[in-house]
């Protein structure tokens, strides 16, 4: 399986990775890293989110984050 | 103005247009309480026996109107209660708004009386979930809430409010926002699928209830017409058109029609409205969608080649779709695939008994209910007893749990949908045992003054869980056989509803021509526990494989 690595800009809110990490153990994917910052002066926080899955694990995970309303972008950086 | 977070509720809640809401008091409420006491004048509390029935009334609320239904309760066992029905209204994408207290602030992350982690416990059958930490956050939070619920594909939304913040005030230009982000989409290009229309030779329209939750039944229709094409169902989606309209062809799935089966297996395009393509509809996944096209159109771009792959595949709500798409689309005649799915539906006329079977009862039901009667439904075989033998003639008049399939939903769900019509006779096809999960709102029924007709169609077994293990467990009857001696009628009179036990099909009419108007009717009537629900596709089967004759047991 390959591994694959998510970058996703969230509201930066108490609850916000237990909406995030839901939708992976939703999934049964295991998250093998993740970073998580707030973005400068806003109330924002950007997360990197590594784990492994095919194309089709892929996007459907994509497609549920971007159904999360503290989610406000989601991208796949890696692979690109 | 300075409000407490409690007032803040109330207001909030008006201004979002609720006038009736569902819940059960307890500690972690009591100020919100003390609100619904002052303005009993403009919000009418329903007090429910039962959390759990609460949702399910604030469910079948929503799905009569198509607008939010609102349910409160307490912290700890008050909000763990709500679970299943919350599970139950996401799953079938209804619309509710869910307030529960918590202990106060400080307390939080203690383990204190009746603290409970309510966000976490739903953050995966909710379609958000709101934590809230201050009465300035209230007003917003709740109008996010109210937009969350009906934005694009419906759903729960729960908003926990901790007892002190409940208590404390807030002036209004404290007020602040939550953050949350919404996604406009435009209407996409629809020329690929008018062509794909117009070259398929015999397309069937697979329908399911996002037909129903965005109201576009009447669009459903004239695109049945326009493309010349038969029309099949998920059972969500059921009602969208009358059961006797010539171009339906009836459920399909694990307990579809045979007549869908046909149409299913000749078909060779399918255009998909509003269906998530669940294993429980399309059984095999792969064998559903051999040699046929696929277009698939749902609100929800999670849906789209999710469980079947699609040729084209649109995302937009249905009514602004179909609207959309029959501004261009070419009127088209397939005299032959007409004439097929004719000749098929004559094939599959029942046949004629006078006993109390279920073949006879439904229809013997509808008989005395009006047209735009809402029918509620348990989950069992009377479930699927209803979807093949009563004639539906309303879109939007079933309410039945399909996505989790719930025993108990249906008193609940009879109870709010009554509400929503101004205490109009709402019918119940109920389970013996389904009704014993949920029968304590009979109470409710009967203190609201609800003409409920409550038909229990008693086997005398979990007769859907019976029938699977008559046919794939060598008749091992482990726990379906209830054995038990309730009843029904005398405990309908001790709630103070009516009640009758019915042995005969003439002893059903005689019961319905005389229903009392202000209360409950329970109808006991006693079925067979070796009737089944036909056809049926054993799980992870294909049409091919369908059951529909009692063979061999
Ligand atoms: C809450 C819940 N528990 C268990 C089940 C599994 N189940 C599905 S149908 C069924 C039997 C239902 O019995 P009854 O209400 O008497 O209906 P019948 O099938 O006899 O018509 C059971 C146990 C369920 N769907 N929901
Ligand atoms: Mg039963």
């Amino acid at each position: 399986m390959e591994k694959f690595t998510v970058e996703l800009t969230a509201a930066n809110s108490c609850g916000v990775l237990h909406h995030i990490s839901g939708v992976y153990a939703k999934c049964r994917i295991n998250i093998d890293a993740l970073t998580f910052a707030p973005e400068a002066e806003s109330e924002l926080a950007v997360m990197q989110v590594t784990s492994k899955g095919n194309e089709s694990v892929r996007t459907h995970l994509l497609k549920l984050l971007l159904k999360l309303y503290d989610v406000k972008s989601v991208t796949l950086t890696q692979p690109k | 103005m300075v409000r407490t977070g409690a007032n803040i509720v109330i207001e909030s809640l008006c201004r979002n247009g609720t006038e009736t809401l569902f819940g059960y008091p307890g500690g972690a409420v009591l100020p919100i309480y003390e609100e619904l006491y002052r303005n009993s004048y403009r919000l009418r509390h329903i007090l429910c026996a039962h959390e759990q029935n609460a949702v399910h009334a604030a469910d079948g609320y929503a799905r009569t109107t198509g607008r939010p239904g609102v349910v409160i309760a307490t912290s700890g066992p008050g909000a763990a209660n709500l679970v299943t029905g919350i599970a139950t209204a996401g799953l079938d994408s209804v619309p509710l708004v869910v307030i529960t207290g918590n202990v106060s602030v400080p307390l939080l992350g203690k383990d204190s009386f009746q603290e409970l982690d309510i966000t976490s416990v739903t953050r995966g059958i909710t379609k958000h979930n709101f934590a809230v930490n201050s009465p300035c956050e209230l007003s917003r939070v709740i109008d996010a809430a109210f937009h969350i619920a009906l934005d694009g594909r419906p759903g729960p939304v729960l908003i926990d409010i901790p007892k002190n913040v409940q208590n404390e005030s807030c002036q209004e230009e404290d007020e602040s926002s939550p953050l949350y982000f919404t996604r406009k989409r435009p209407l996409p290009a629809l020329d690929a699928l008018i062509r794909m229309l117009c070259e398929s030779s015999r397309p069937l329209i697979y329908s399911g209830g996002g037909i129903i939750s965005g109201r576009a039944w009447g669009e459903l229709e004239e695109l049945a017409n326009r493309i010349d094409a038969p029309v099949v169902f998920s059972m969500m989606g059921l009602t969208a058109m009358r059961s006797s309209h010539p171009r339906n062809g009836g459920m399909c799935g694990m307990h579809g029609t045979a007549l869908s089966a046909e149409l299913l297996k000749k078909c060779d395009l399918i255009l998909a409205l509003g269906v998530r393509f669940s294993d429980r509809a399309s059984g095999n996944c792969e064998k559903f969608r051999e040699g046929k096209k696929i277009i698939h159109i749902d609100i929800d771009p999670s849906e789209i080649n999710k469980n079947v792959s699609a040729d084209i595949g649109i995302t937009g709500s249905l009514k602004s779709v179909l609207t959309e798409l029959l501004k261009t689309l070419p009127r088209q005649s397939r005299p032959e695939w007409q004439q097929f799915h004719k000749s098929i539906k004559l094939k599959n006329v029942p046949a004629e008994i006078k006993t109390l079977v279920p073949e006879n009862l439904f229809p013997a039901v509808a008989k005395y209910c009006d047209e735009d009667c809402v029918i509620v439904t348990d989950v069992g075989q009377h479930q699927i007893w209803t979807m093949h033998y009563y004639p539906f003639k309303t879109p939007g008049s079933l309410l039945t749990s399909g996505g989790l399939g719930t025993m108990g939903y249906g008193l609940g769900a009879a109870i709010g949908s009554s509400v929503a019509r101004g205490g109009k006779r709402t019918l119940l096809f109920t389970g013996d045992g389904s009704f014993g999960m949920s029968l304590q709102e009979l109470a409710t029924a009967v203190s609201q003054k609800l003409p409920l007709l409550i038909i229990i169609c008693n086997n005398g077994v979990l007769g859907m869980v019976r029938q699977w293990q008559t046919m794939f467990y060598d008749q091992h009857y482990s726990h379906t056989t209830l054995n038990r001696q309730t009843d029904f009628p005398a405990l309908a009179r001790a709630f103070g509803a009516e009640g009758k036990k019915i042995t005969t099909l003439e002893e059903l009419d005689s019961a319905l021509q005389d229903l009392a108007p202000d209360r409950p009717t329970v109808l006991d009537c006693r079925l067979d526990k070796d009737e089944w629900a036909l056809p049926i596709i054993p799980p992870g089967g294909s049409i091919e494989e369908m059951i529909t004759e009692k063979k061999g047991i």
